[in-house]
């Protein structure tokens, strides 16, 4: 039972081994040459000096949510479309149903604007 | 390496799953779904006529499939033993499907539906039912959450549908959080419900407790308590009522209406249905704690209530100690016990809405909004308004002749039946306090200002929420006819609240099937 943990194991070992080789290279060989732009702390691409009255748009938020909602969903297809054969007529009505659904969504969505940058 | 997977899988079996008897959860599903792409279509006409209609034939199909599947006698599981279908369940899903009729009819005229859209307001409320629905008829722990999830979210969002108004907004984000902290208790309590017993299908929980985990089991007794906790958020059930009277106040009237009958309706259905079958034998143990919860909602509710000039205000109060009274049903156990709750769930339904229904009409014309100010003079100006509120007034209270003195009648019979007569005499108690408030409403629609004695007006809050267009040769009478939806309405209820007062015999013979369901049943 434990040792089919191995292999995740040797994956982790593997993969935090990596990383940290280089990450100390880059310390030890890379050059340095520091400047403001270079050492502002980085948040997505918005401009780090945030004053209480500034705002953002509604509409990137408005969009990631979207994306994460569908993304989500999308990935609920995957474990169907492994095992269809197994699950027979019964997976694949409702899976139709589900994407029914999400197109009921999706519609309603794009036809209210949400997709618009604005 | 996935053929390895299936190997320990073994072949797959898919779950049996009785179309017919989801006919009706799929009928107001399918609405939901239907309004929500309705309402996309730009015009006056889809959005005031297409989508109610749409909604409401939605509701009367779930209505007729209902009847159709009406069937007397013990659980019917329909998806793999997740979801029943039995009388308890079909007959309490009446009850939301009606609800959701006078709500979309309550709402036809209202700045909501305009403000939010048609197609996403009916869409949530039918979504609403659905969850309702389901929970009714939840036969395992995960169906219990989902559906009270599927009930609550949408109606987070319909608490704070007016989006330009605060006092909406602040009602749904209330909503939201105190919901939120309900939710999570009662998922706290399934979890260590599941976690003593192994199982979370209710029938096994309820054989295994008693037998296989000992009646007194700290694991279960928490978990019976936490859950208690959660479902006494929704139910509105003191000490955890402290939300009711603001979200009720601030939703908009419609939205309020809907919660204050439906809301409580599945919350008691689900009461009943984890209590008093599946946690039964452990009835010795939860038994005083939920008693203690019903008399605190009696007095708490009663006491709340008689301080308050907004109609809404006071409704929510009343509600509170009314949900004691129902709840004293839940905590006899007993068949005559679920049989009184489900008939006091019917009634409270048209006295709860009728008064919403005038509440809403006066709102609409009257500068003073939900205040019990509102109302003066109404039995002069617009009698047609007043005697449905008059006798929704008389029935919450408990009067002869109206439904709600039957309900009331057979509640202190199973209490006292029950070994719960002290549980009784606090009914009786609550009741007599209740006239206080109920009576005063009455007084100042009947009599003239001077004679009423009304508590001091609060900071003002609310604003009319619209104004009924007034044309020429305006006048009182004139409110019924420019919104005869909001008047047949109240007009309806409280006909069915004087009928049922004095033919209660068909409703009771429908209560005693639905208490036919539970057959675990003392």
């Amino acid at each position: 039972m434990l040792k089919s943990y191995l292999p995740a194991l040797v994956f982790l070992a593997l993969g935090a081994g990596t990383g940290a080789a280089f990450t100390a290279l880059n310390s030890v060989l890379g050059p340095r040459r520091p400047s403001k732009v270079k050492s502002d702390p980085y948040e997505c691409g918005l401009p780090s000096e945030v004053t209480s009255s500034f705002r953002f748009g509604i509409s990137f938020y408005l969009i990631a949510m979207l994306f994460i909602l569908f993304d989500i969903e999308v990935i609920f297809l995957y474990p169907v479309a492994v095992g269809l054969k197994q699950f027979g007529t019964f997976a694949l009505v409702e899976t139709i149903v589900f994407i029914v659904l999400l197109f009921v969504a999706f519609v309603f969505v794009w036809r209210r604007g949400a997709l618009e940058w604005r | 390496m996935i053929g390895a997977v299936h190997s320990q899988l073994g072949p797959f079996h898919a779950p049996h799953v009785d179309w017919k008897g989801m006919s009706p959860l799929l009928s107001v599903l399918g609405g939901s779904a239907a309004v929500l792409i309705a309402g996309l279509f730009p015009g006056r006409r889809t959005q005031r006529v297409v989508v109610p209609v749409l909604a409401i034939a939605a509701l009367i199909a779930a209505i007729g499939l209902t009847v159709w599947i009406w069937e007397p006698g013990g659980v019917r599981p329909i998806v793999a033993g997740a979801l029943s279908v039995d009388t308890l369940a079909l007959g309490v899903s009446v009850l939301f499907y009606v609800a959701g009729i006078a709500t979309i009819l309550l709402s036809l005229r209202s700045a909501v539906v305009r403000e939010c859209g048609a197609g996403e307001y009916a869409s949530l409320l039918l979504g609403s039912i659905g969850g309702m629905v389901l929970l009714a008829g939840a036969q395992n722990l995960v169906t219990i959450f989902i559906g009270l999830e599927l009930l609550s979210i949408p109606l987070y969002i319909l608490c704070g549908s007016r989006v330009r108004q605060e006092h909406s907004l602040e009602a749904g984000l209330k909503y939201l959080i105190v919901g939120s902290v309900g939710s999570a208790t009662l998922l706290y309590g399934l979890a260590l419900l599941y976690g003593a017993t192994g199982s979370t299908s209710l029938s096994v929980i309820g054989h295994a407790v008693g037998t296989r985990v000992p009646l007194d089991d700290p694991l279960v007794l928490t978990g019976v308590a936490l859950a208690a906790t959660g479902l006494a958020f929704k139910a509105s059930i003191a000490p955890f009522h402290t939300w009711t009277p603001d979200v009720y106040q601030g939703a908009p009237t419609p939205v309020t209406t809907f919660m204050a009958v439906a809301t409580k309706a599945a919350a008691f259905a689900i009461l009943l249905r984890l209590f008093d079958e599946g946690l039964i034998s452990d009835r010795t143990n939860w038994g005083p704690a939920l008693a203690a919860l019903a008399v605190a909602s009696i007095v708490i509710g009663n006491a709340g209530a008689i301080g308050q000039r907004s109609m809404k205000r006071l409704l929510a109060w009343s509600g509170v100690a009314q949900a004691g009274y129902i709840l004293a049903g839940v905590v006899v156990g007993t068949r005559l016990g679920i049989q009184t709750s489900a008939f006091y769930l019917a009634i409270y339904l048209p006295m709860n809405v009728a008064a919403f229904a005038v509440v809403i009409a006066r709102m609409r014309v009257s500068e003073r909004g939900d205040d019990m100010a509102a109302l003066e003079g109404l039995g002069r100006s617009s009698p047609w308004l007043a005697w449905p509120m008059t006798i929704a007034m008389l029935a919450l209270a408990g009067f002869p002749a109206t439904a709600g003195f039957i309900g009331k009648f057979y509640l202190i019979d199973a209490t006292v039946a029950g070994g719960y007569a002290w549980l009784g005499v606090a009914i009786v108690i609550g009741s007599m306090i209740s006239l206080v408030y109920y009576l005063r409403v009455i007084a100042v629609m009947w009599m003239s200002p001077s004679e009423v004695e009304v508590p001091a007006p609060a900071p003002a809050r609310a604003s009319p929420s619209r104004r009924v267009r007034s044309v020429a040769g305006w006048s009182p009478e004139a409110d019924v006819r420019a919104q005869p939806e909001v008047a047949f309405v109240a007009i309806a209820c409280a006909a069915a609240t004087v009928f049922f007062g004095i033919v209660p015999e068909p409703l009771l013979h429908l209560a005693r099937e639905v208490g036919s369901a539970i057959s675990s049943a003392l």
